[in-house]
């Protein structure tokens, strides 16, 4: 039973489906049996929101267990603390570096770079990856320079990636978008 | 024949399904996790889908067009169909000419939704046959399927999906252009099929009572109540994604899987526990298949190991895998323990126009506000706590009719979106009129169904195909009842806004505000010249009662993120400074 995840949490409106929805394709695409969960409705009017993309030979669950996640790319820095319990000892992790304010909270952002630099995990990248994206001349592909990161470490060979974003983002902004995913393969070479 | 592969959500599934099962006419009413099914089926050549003011006008229109020939289903949340429930137990009676299904979306865990009531029950109320797919692949399958089996018994089918089927992702396989076969149907006319009069609803109970042992034998014998068998002597009866989680936590189990839930297959089930050591049931909110098994004298356990309340997961039927002593220890467990973080409820969008009328509402000390169904419910949240009841649908005026005739004291203001004002808020709108209630309605007309995606609603416009129509006016509508103290506001003049509520609110009577500001996301995102924050704020954090994600207080200052902003100025209009906040120049 070798089934792995990419757990993508964030805040509503961070784009998550359609980042969650490229990595499902491309699973398929590669070969293997997926499934994807998301949640819509109320907790995308500026909440938590999570996705999580499983594969493997077969799946059945499309949500994650405890403890159990080897990837996970998160949009913001509060919201990857808040699923942190889904992370396994050997996951990877990128982080967004950038907190999206609550209402009527006072956040100590000092504490919240502590609590990140305290998860022991494998590997993590806690990176202003708006900065690559405005870069690149659009902030929205900030998601995607991410993703470009996390494909190296996935199984998945990068051509499934690009035909993915092919399948799934609007024509107007594929072009860019695989930019953004060749620029987060670059990043991904510093590490 | 060349199989299409892609990976696709459980509605888009059972849009799918519904179309190659020949369906050709689909209704229903918005509701999160459901809301897309209609979307979906509506792209497809040669049929008919429509949205219905609500689940009840939707379940008869299905209902109808069955009648008249065609394949037809009803979609809706779980809280919908008791909306529909009325015509569900009546149609029961009737059955149906051409293939009925009824299409409905549980929201176990609440994600969206005021209860999570289990739907099943509605099967057995009806004692109509009830099926449940596990994933996307099965929901085409089986949705094509509910379309044959509701034919041969002449019953309409309940088709139950959950949160976690509707909204999951799966791969499936299927041929796109080929369809299902189907007997032409022409319109039937029968008097003592259709006409639910004593003395033929008499003998239509003892036909369904009839069909109904049949469908007993049925649930036996049919392929999609199977067993999987394993290596370990031990059963799992399982159902919807209960199936799903157990399957990957104990693949080695002997498995019944139950895709025909009601009535259950229980002489099945007696040949499959025969010769195991245990046999447990896993399912989701109710014991509902537990139940049904001990009536049938079966002496199968579930709630005695899993939980009855809340979504499962892997982690929770694990847990209740070793209760039931299946499993030995916990695979993985927590490395990373939970460390505090602050909340991050959900808001009310940047330029929301329903902010502007909770921030007034909140400056009164003295009203109880009967709220309702919609984004609108996250004006009873902290800092605008501006909302006192949320029920169901339509509850805010009903209720508010009924708090009125008692209270004296405080003035009831019931607040109400369009979509749900058009669902189960005009016949208390006609009450209040009717039984003479003192209190003061606001309609908040944005012209969307916005909370579950934006769907069209009798104020947009245009109709789930995109047609236009001139929109239902409300303001003429409350007038034509023959209510007089009725005002329509635009909530970025908010003084004006203000005023008339103000007024209103002191007035004695019945009186109608209708707030007209149309959604600031669908169908269209608005987006104006952002606002600034100047050296002159004071830091007095009055624009942070409004609730705004675009601003955040800092250094003793509000600051607002102007990738945000919407400029609708509401910051601006409640800040005490002159100049404070000013609309960003150069733009």
């Amino acid at each position: 039973m070798d089934i792995k995840s990419v757990l993508f949490v964030g805040v509503g409106g961070d784009g998550i489906i359609t980042v969650s929805n490229v990595v499902a394709e491309a699973c398929m695409l590669a070969g293997f049996d997926v499934k994807k969960s998301e949640i819509h409705g109320m907790s995308q009017r500026g909440g938590s929101v999570s996705a999580s993309v499983r594969f493997g030979k077969k799946v059945y669950s499309p949500t994650d267990k405890l403890g159990d996640v080897k990837f996970m790319i998160a949009t913001e820095k509060i919201e990857a603390l808040r699923w942190a319990q889904y992370l396994s000892k050997e996951a990877v992790v990128i982080i967004n570096d950038r907190i999206v304010p609550i209402i009527n909270q006072i956040i100590d952002e000092d504490d919240i770079n502590k609590k990140i630099e305290m998860l022991n995990v494998n590997k993590i990248l806690n990176r202003r990856f708006l900065d690559d994206a405005k870069k690149l001349g659009n902030e929205k592909v900030a998601n995607t320079v991410m993703l470009g990161v996390m494909s190296t470490f996935l199984p998945i060979e990068n051509r499934f990636f690009l035909e993915a974003i092919d399948v799934i983002v609007p024509s107007k902004i594929k072009d860019i978008n695989k930019k953004a995913f060749e620029l987060g393969i670059d990043i991904a070479k510093e590490l | 024949m060349k199989l299409t592969k892609r990976i696709i959500s459980g509605n888009e599934a059972i849009a799918i399904g519904a179309y190659k099962g020949n369906a050709t006419f689909a209704s229903g009413y918005p509701g999160t996790p459901s809301s897309e099914i209609l979307d979906f089926f509506k792209e497809f050549d040669g049929v008919v889908a429509q949205w219905a003011s609500n689940e009840k006008a939707g379940f008869e229109a299905a209902l109808g067009a069955s009648l008249a020939g065609a394949r037809s289903f009803a979609t809706m949340k779980h809280v919908g169909l008791n909306v529909a429930a009325d015509p569900l137990m009546t149609s029961a009676y009737t059955g149906i000419n051409a293939g009925f299904v009824v299409v409905c979306a549980d929201d176990p865990g609440m994600h969206s939704s005021q209860n999570e009531q289990d739907n099943r029950y509605y099967a057995r109320f009806a004692k109509i046959p009830l099926i449940e797919p596990s994933d996307s692949f099965e929901a085409i399958g089986f949705m094509q399927y509910a379309f044959i089996v509701s034919e041969q018994f002449d019953l309409p089918v309940l088709f139950r999906s959950t949160t976690r089927i509707s909204h999951s992702l799966g791969v499936v396989q299927y041929d796109p252009r080929t369809l299902d076969n189907k007997k032409e149907l022409k319109l039937d006319k029968n008097f003592q099929k259709y006409v639910m009069i004593p003395g033929n609803a008499i003998r239509r109970h003892k036909e369904l009572l009839e069909k109904f042992e049949n469908l007993k034998q049925f649930s036996n014998e049919t392929p999609i109540n199977k067993i999987e068998n394993g290596s370990l002597n031990v059963g799992i009866i399982a159902n919807g994604i209960s199936y799903a989680y157990a399957k990957e936590i104990l693949p080695d189990a002997h498995f019944f899987k139950v895709g025909f839930s009601y009535p259950m297959p229980i002489e099945k089930i007696k040949e499959f526990a025969k010769n195991l050591d245990k046999v447990i049931v896993v399912e989701e909110l109710e014991p509902f298949m537990e139940e049904e098994l001990k009536i049938a004298g079966l002496n199968i356990e579930g709630k005695k190991y899993f939980p009855q309340d809340g979504e499962f997961s892997l982690d929770i039927v694990e847990d209740g895998l070793c209760r039931a002593g299946f499993i030995k220890e916990k695979k993985s467990t927590v490395v990373f323990e939970s460390v505090e973080l602050p909340k991050r409820p959900p808001a009310l969008c940047p330029g929301c126009p329903h902010r502007p009328v909770f921030d007034i509402l909140h400056s009164h000390k003295n009203i109880f506000i009967t709220g309702d169904i919609g984004c609108y419910t996250l004006g009873s949240l902290p800092p605008l706590s501006a909302m006192h009841t949320t029920v169901c649908m339509g509850a805010s005026l009903s209720m508010g009719v009924g708090s009125s005739k008692i209270e004296k004291n405080e003035k009831i203001v019931s607040v109400i979106g369009d979509s749900t004002f058009f669902h189960t808020g005009i016949q208390p709108l006609i009450d209040a009129y009717v039984n003479k209630a003192n209190m003061t309605i606001i309609i908040l007309d944005n012209r969307i169904t916005a909370m579950t995606g934006g769907q069209p609603d009798p104020s947009s416009g245009f109709n789930l195909n995109s047609k236009p129509f001139e929109p239902v006016n409300i303001a003429k509508f409350a007038k034509a009842i023959g209510i007089e103290r009725v005002f329509e506001v635009d909530q970025y003049d908010y003084e004006a806004t203000k005023e008339i509520i103000d007024r209103e609110i002191e007035t004695e009577g019945l009186s109608v505000i209708i707030a007209l500001r149309p959604c600031v996301l669908m169908p269209k995102k608005i987006k104006d010249t952002p606002l600034v924050v100047t050296d002159k704020c004071i830091g007095c954090k009055r624009c942070l009662r409004i609730a705004c994600p675009s601003i955040d207080f800092k250094n003793n200052v509000a600051i607002i993120d102007e990738t945000t902003c919407t400029g609708c100025e509401v910051c601006q209009k409640v800040c005490p400074v002159e100049g404070a906040i000013v609309v960003k120049e150069g733009k």
